[in-house]
C-alpha cells in the first residue's frame, strides 16, 4: 500500500532522513521504533507532504506522492494524526472535527461521520461546543484521533499517540487504535512505548541517526536482544 | 448632556471606519505576520475608486462602494501573489522593508494618476442634517456609520461561522495542522490580504467623501489602523471593533473639548497609556483571529 524508497530529506543543513526504506502493506498496523531525534516524526512529515523530499521515492497505492502538496496526500487517503496531538486551541471541538473533513465535499456523509466520532468518543459529544484547548490531555487525543478520522482516510500515520498520558489513558488509546485497524484502516504508527506498540504491531522497523537498522515482525523484535536492550529496558 | 451625546455619535462616524481600517489589519498581522505599513494606500485606493466611480462614472453611492472593494481586494490579491507569496519563509524584518516599498510605490503612483491637489468626492446625500432628537446628523455620515456597522458584521460572520473562516482560524492557530487538513495555506494567505486590503478600501471610499481625497491621506490612516491594532491586541477581530470605535470616541471628545488641534495626538496619547498599562492590549485575551 505504502513503500519508501530511499527517501531524504531534512531541514537546512540538517539531514534527518537518509535513505529511508520502509513499507506498510493493506490492513496492517506497522510501528516505528527510535530514539528521539532518529527522524520518526520526519518520515511521517515528509510522507504527508509537509517536509520535501531531496530524494527517494514514496509510493501510495501505485501512484508517486512525494513532494505533492498535503492536501494532495490526504485526498489520496493518508491522515496523519500529529505529535502533541495539536488539536486547534480556540476551535471548538465540532469545529475541529469539521477540519478533519476540510478536504470533503460530501455534506451528508460528513454529518454521519460526525455522528459515528461522537458515538465512539461520547466525552467529545459533551463538549462539542468548547473550546478543544480547554480538554484534558486524553480528550485532546480523542479529538486528535476523532479529527484524523473525519478524513476518512486508508492510512492513518501516528505520531507518538501515548506522548503526555496518563497510563489508563495510553491504553485507551492504544484499544481505540487497534480498532481502527480493525475497522479496516491501515496503521502507521510512531511510538516510544515500544514494548505496548509491538505487542499491537503485525511489523515494526527500528530507526538511528534516519535510516531503519531493523525491521520485521513484532514479537520477532520483542525477543530481538538489540531491541531489549534499547528500547524495552532491558 | 446633548454636547457629549453629539460627540459620541460623531466618534462613533469616525470609529467605524477605524474599526474597519484596524480589522483589515490586525487579520492580515495575526494571519500572516506581516506588519503591513501599506494599508493605508488601499484606503486611498478605496477613496480614489470611490471619487472615479461616483465623479466620472456617475454610478450610485452603494455601486461606488462596492467599486473600491473590488479594487482593494484585487489589487490585495496581487500584491500577496507578486510580493508576499514569493517570500514567504523570509525574515519578518525583509518582509516590512517589501511592504515599506509597495506603500512608497503606491503612494507615488495615485499622486502621478490623481496630482497632488485634494479632491472632494461628490456624493447623493442631502447636506442638512438629519434631527434625531438631540441629535444631529448629516445623512452622509448615518450612512458611513451603518455601512461600517454592516461590513464588520458580515467580516465577523465570514470569520466566526464559513468554512473559510474556520479554516483561517485553524491557520492562525497552527499552520502546519491546518496544512495537514487540506487547508491550501498560499491560497488562505492570498484571500486574507484581499480580505484586509478590500476592508481599508471601504474605510476610504466611505470616510473619503466625509472628508478629501489626497495622496497621501493613507498615511494617517495606517497610524490610526497601528493604533486600533494596539488598543485591541492583535489579531484579535472583537479587540479591533471595539478599538476602533473607543478611538474615534476619544479623537472626538479630544476634539470637542480640548482643542480640534489635538484631534490626532489624543488618539496617540491613549495608544502610548495603554502600551504603558496593558502592553498587550485593552482587550486582551487568549484567543486571536476570532
Ligand atoms: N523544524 C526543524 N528544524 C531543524 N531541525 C529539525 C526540525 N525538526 C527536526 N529536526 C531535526 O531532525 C532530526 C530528526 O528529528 P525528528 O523530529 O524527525 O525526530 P524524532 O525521531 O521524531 O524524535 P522524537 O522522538 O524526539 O520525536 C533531529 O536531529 C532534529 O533535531
Ligand atoms: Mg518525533
Amino acid at each position: 500500500m505504502l513503500r519508501l524508497e530511499g527517501l531524504r530529506a531534512g531541514y537546512g543543513p540538517i539531514e534527518a532522513l537518509r535513505g529511508l526504506d520502509l513499507e506498510v502493506q493493506q490492513g496492517e498496523l506497522v510501528c516505528l521504533l527510535g530514539a528521539n531525534g532518529a527522524g520518526k516524526s520526519s518520515t511521517l512529515r515528509t510522507i504527508s507532504g509537509l517536509l520535501r523530499p531531496r530524494a527517494g521515492r514514496i509510493v501510495f497505492d501505485g501512484a508517486e506522492i512525494q513532494g505533492r502538496d498535503p492536501s494532495d496526500v490526504l485526498r489520496a487517503g493518508i491522515a496523519h494524526c500529529p505529535e502533541g496531538r495539536r488539536v486547534f486551541p480556540y476551535l471548538t471541538v465540532r469545529e475541529n472535527l469539521a477540519m478533519g473533513a476540510y478536504v470533503r465535499r460530501d455534506g451528508a456523509a460528513i454529518a454521519a461521520d460526525l455522528e459515528r466520532v461522537y458515538a465512539h468518543f461520547p466525552i467529545l459529544a459533551d463538549r462539542r461546543r468548547q473550546a478543544a484547548g480547554t480538554l484534558s490531555g486524553g480528550e485532546q487525543q480523542m479529538l486528535a484521533i476523532g479529527r484524523a478520522l473525519m478524513a476518512r482516510p486508508r492510512l492513518i500515520l501516528f505520531d507518538e499517540p501515548s506522548l503526555g498520558l496518563a497510563p489508563t489513558v495510553v491504553e485507551t488509546t492504544f484499544e481505540i487504535i487497534a480498532d481502527i485497524r480493525r475497522d479496516g484502516t491501515t496503521v502507521l504508527m510512531v511510538e516510544q512505548n515500544a514494548r505496548l506498540a509491538l505487542r499491537m504491531a503485525d511489523r515494526g522497523y527500528v530507526m538511528e541517526s534516519g535510516r531503519i537498522v531493523l525491521s520485521g515482525a513484532a514479537r520477532n523484535l520483542l525477543a530481538d536482544d538489540h531491541v531489549r536492550a534499547a528500547y524495552l529496558g532491558g | 448632556m446633548e454636547q457629549l451625546l453629539q460627540h459620541l455619535v460623531n466618534g462613533l462616524v469616525l470609529g467605524g471606519t477605524y474599526a474597519l481600517l484596524g480589522i483589515g489589519l490586525t487579520l492580515i498581522f495575526g494571519l500572516m505576520s506581516v506588519v503591513n505599513f501599506a494599508h493605508g494606500e488601499f484606503y486611498t485606493l478605496g477613496a480614489y475608486a470611490a471619487f472615479a466611480a461616483l465623479a466620472w462614472a456617475g454610478l450610485p453611492f452603494v455601486a461606488a462602494l462596492l467599486a473600491a472593494i473590488a479594487a482593494g481586494a484585487l489589487l490585495g490579491a496581487l500584491c500577496e501573489r507578486a510580493l508576499l507569496r514569493p517570500l514567504r519563509g523570509h525574515s519578518i524584518d525583509t518582509i516590512m522593508l517589501v511592504m515599506i516599498g509597495v506603500w512608497i510605490a503606491m503612494q507615488n503612483a495615485e499622486l502621478l494618476a490623481w496630482g497632488g491637489v485634494a479632491r472632494s468626492i461628490p456624493h447623493p446625500f442631502p447636506t442638512a442634517p438629519l434631527t434625531l432628537g438631540p441629535l444631529n446628523i448629516a445623512p452622509l455620515r448615518l450612512f458611513v456609520v451603518l455601512t461600517a456597522a454592516a461590513l464588520i458584521g458580515l467580516a465577523w460572520l465570514l470569520i466566526q461561522k464559513t468554512r473559510l473562516g474556520t479554516a483561517m482560524r485553524a491557520t492562525f492557530q497552527d499552520r502546519d495542522t491546518a496544512a495537514l487538513m487540506g487547508v491550501p495555506i498560499g491560497r488562505i494567505h492570498t484571500i486574507t490580504f484581499a480580505f484586509g486590503s478590500a476592508l481599508a478600501a471601504a474605510a476610504g471610499a466611505l470616510l473619503g467623501p466625509v472628508f478629501l481625497a489626497y495622496p497621501s491621506m493613507g498615511d494617517l490612516a495606517s497610524l490610526k489602523a497601528f493604533s486600533v491594532v494596539i488598543l485591541g491586541g492583535l489579531g484579535n477581530l472583537a479587540g479591533a471593533t471595539l478599538g476602533g470605535l473607543l478611538l474615534g470616541v476619544a479623537e472626538e471628545l479630544g476634539a470637542g473639548y480640548v482643542s480640534s488641534g489635538y484631534r490626532d495626538a489624543v488618539g496617540f496619547v491613549a495608544i502610548i497609556l495603554v502600551l504603558l498599562f496593558r502592553p498587550a492590549g485593552l482587550f486582551a485575551r487568549a484567543e486571536r483571529i476570532g
